[in-house]
């Protein structure tokens, strides 16, 4: 840690010094540089769902598939922009389970990982009721919660927490069981008391595995509010939706709910994804970016200027 | 080497010999061998409704017809007209609803013949309920009614609640197209679940419930009497092979006679047929004979469709807007496959 605070005070002043020598033409090759990335990480991913979308009204149109069998790609936008008086409700019914049941399983996964980390008896006790858990079919576990719980969002939002505690769990137990012996070692030399190691040591280390999990969480955790909604629903839902659209053979409006369902589980992936490049800025710079140290390049840039 | 060689051309000659035999041998064999016909049913798994096919094919109907039948079952109860559209099965196992929204939609199905006669969809509560026609209003008002979510039911609880004098808004109804209505029912989720007699009665008496399951008939409640199920295939299919069609429904007829005559032998013969169903020789017989009186019409008749069933069940689909517009009655059904 004091390493990284080391370098952060020292390294101003060279980055300055070669900047300042680059000059214009430097930060025009730089921007241009950011564009491409921008062009890289956003354009490429935005054309290849455009190809994606391509490639289904080609097969529709090109092998005459009636809309009741698979929509065009229009057919089902259409179908979602002409019901969607009914349909917003019902997405932000969708998301809200999903953010009940995923700040409830995520919380109950970084505890249960802690705690089995620090008592070895607990984690030969739960570990293995843990993975027996993961092996229950979640449809199996909806019925009996809908039975002891009703139909209620409580179900869904327990049938969430169910499936995104699991990979949290595991991988912050994988984070702390490999936290480097060294730095506790030091810590230890240091007189740091435990709770100061695993606030400054062991947590830091833990942060990628822990978002690994979250991010696997995150992809599974609107599957499960829709499972959860389509066995627990009091009265409407997005699932329901689906399913009555399934039944009445309105394909379009089948396919239009899956791409919004789709939409809300992508979103709720890159949040997670934004709060861990916040979170981690150590995994895209070797320093990290401070608003007082950007000033202090610029002051140190304008004096060199002057001189 | 020279073995192999040997060995190789051996083989080629053999090969050769037997197609030039398949080839010679083609047309007669063919002309003995059974039409083959893909049968689609209306529920992911099978159950006792299957009865008249499975007693077709054990005495023997199936083949008389010179038909080789083989049944297969749908993901979800919406995908069978699909499965018919895209000609991944021949005939099928349809509700009338789901027959109305499909020609709505301008899935090209057709009627061929009646499955079940007449309406015994219901509406059923817990034993020592109070439920009648007369007290539909304060017996339903506020409370939680199952439903599957199929089209059938979403037919007909407008029906009803209008008869009640209810809105949509007056009572909760509960979709659940994965869960069991009745186990909801008994645990006390729901206040009233909604079935047909034949599949809710024997799914009670199989709970070990003491009591009778209170049951109000849709068609006392408002819902019109119309019938549930039907065999039905896609137009084209009808004109391209027609005789099977016929063959077909004179092989089922034959067997659901026979089947209504010996319920108890034809649940037998379904249980056997199904070992691995998820029901029981209780509840398999019990459904079958709760099944038989509607099989047929006031006159005795099996299969035989009606203009006015037709004309009735569009009219009541295009009143509660499941379907867009009424069309004549012989754009769903045809009886000129009947046997």
């Amino acid at each position: 840690m004091s390493g990284a605070r080391d370098s952060g005070v020292a390294r101003p002043v060279k980055s300055f010094t070669y900047r300042s020598v680059a000059g214009p033409g430097r930060e025009t090759s730089r921007r241009s540089g950011k564009w491409r990335a921008v062009a890289r990480n956003v354009g490429i991913p935005i054309l290849s769902m455009a190809l994606l979308v391509l490639t289904w009204e080609w097969i529709v149109v090109g092998f005459h598939i009636a809309p009741y069998i698979a929509p065009r790609p229009m057919q089902a936008y259409e179908a979602v922009r002409s019901d969607w008086v009914t349909l917003w409700p019902l997405v932000l019914a969708t998301i809200r389970e999903t953010i009940y049941g995923y700040s409830s399983g995520a919380l109950l996964g970084v505890f249960l990982g802690v705690v089995m980390a620090k008592v070895q008896f607990l984690q030969r006790m739960v570990y293995p009721v843990l993975v027996l858990s993961q092996a229950v079919p979640i449809i199996a576990l909806a019925a009996p919660l809908v039975l002891i719980l009703g139909f209620s969002v409580v179900p869904i939002v327990i049938i969430v927490a169910w499936i995104v505690f699991f990979p949290v769990t595991v991988n912050v137990l994988d984070g702390l069981s490999h936290v480097d012996q060294d730095l506790l070692n030091l810590a230890r030399v240091y007189g740091a008391s435990r709770w100061r190691t695993f606030v400054q040591i062991e947590i830091p280390a833990t942060t990628t595995p822990l978002f690994s999990g979250l991010k696997i969480g995150a992809t599974y955790a609107v599957t499960g509010a829709i499972i959860g909604e389509l066995v627990a629903s009091n009265g409407s839902s997005l699932a329901l939706y689906q399913e009555h659209a399934n039944s009445n053979l309105n394909t379009p409006a089948v396919y239009g709910t899956t791409i919004l369902m789709t939409i809300i589980g992508i979103s709720w992936f890159l949040l997670v994804v934004g709060a861990e490049v916040l979170a981690t800025p150590w995994q895209r710079r070797s320093v990290a970016r401070r608003p007082w140290r950007r000033r202090r390049e610029a002051a140190l840039t304008t004096a060199q200027v002057e001189n | 080497m020279r073995f192999n060689r040997l060995g190789a051309l051996a083989a080629a000659g053999s090969l050769l010999a037997t197609s030039v035999v398949a080839l010679a041998a083609g047309p007669s064999a063919s002309a003995a061998s059974p039409t083959k016909i893909t049968f689609a049913y209306d529920f992911p798994g099978p159950d006792f409704e299957l009865t008249p096919l499975v007693v077709a094919q054990d005495q023997g109907f199936f083949k008389a017809a010179g038909l080789q039948v083989s049944v297969v079952f749908p993901p979800n109860t919406s995908t069978t007209t699909k499965m018919l559209a895209t000609g991944s099965a021949g005939i099928g196992f349809l509700t009338t609803t789901d027959m109305g929204v499909a020609v709505d939609v301008g899935v090209p199905v057709l009627s061929v013949a009646n499955y079940s006669m007449r309406n015994n969809w219901a509406l059923f509560a817990k034993p020592g309920t109070k439920l009648t026609a007369a007290n539909l209003k304060s017996a339903l008002k506020g409370k939680k009614i199952f439903s599957y979510g199929d089209t059938w039911t979403e037919a007909m609880l407008p029906f009803v609640l209008k008869k009640a004098g209810l809105s949509t808004s007056q009572v909760k109804i509960i979709t659940d197209p994965t869960g069991n209505d009745l186990t909801d029912l008994l645990a006390g989720k729901v206040d009233f679940s909604t079935s047909t007699t034949n599949y809710e009665i024997p799914g009670f008496q199989g709970s070990g419930q003491k009591g009778q399951l209170t049951q109000l008939l849709g068609t006392a409640a408002g819902a019109p009497d119309i019938p549930i199920w039907v065999y039905a295939v896609t137009k084209s299919y009808a004109n391209a092979h027609g005789a099977n069609v016929k063959a077909f429904l004179t092989a089922v007829k034959k067997a659901t006679a026979w089947a209504a005559k010996n319920p108890t032998k034809a649940a037998a013969e379904f249980t056997k047929a199904y070992p691995k169903s998820g029901y029981t020789p209780a509840y398999n017989q019990a459904g079958w004979k709760l099944t038989i009186p509607f099989l047929t019409n006031t006159h005795g008749q099996y299969f035989t469709q009606t203009s006015a069933q037709w004309s009735t069940l569009s009219k009541a689909l295009k009143s509660i807007k499941l379907i867009s517009k009424v069309q004549s009655p012989s754009t769903y059904f045809t009886n000129k496959f009947l046997p």
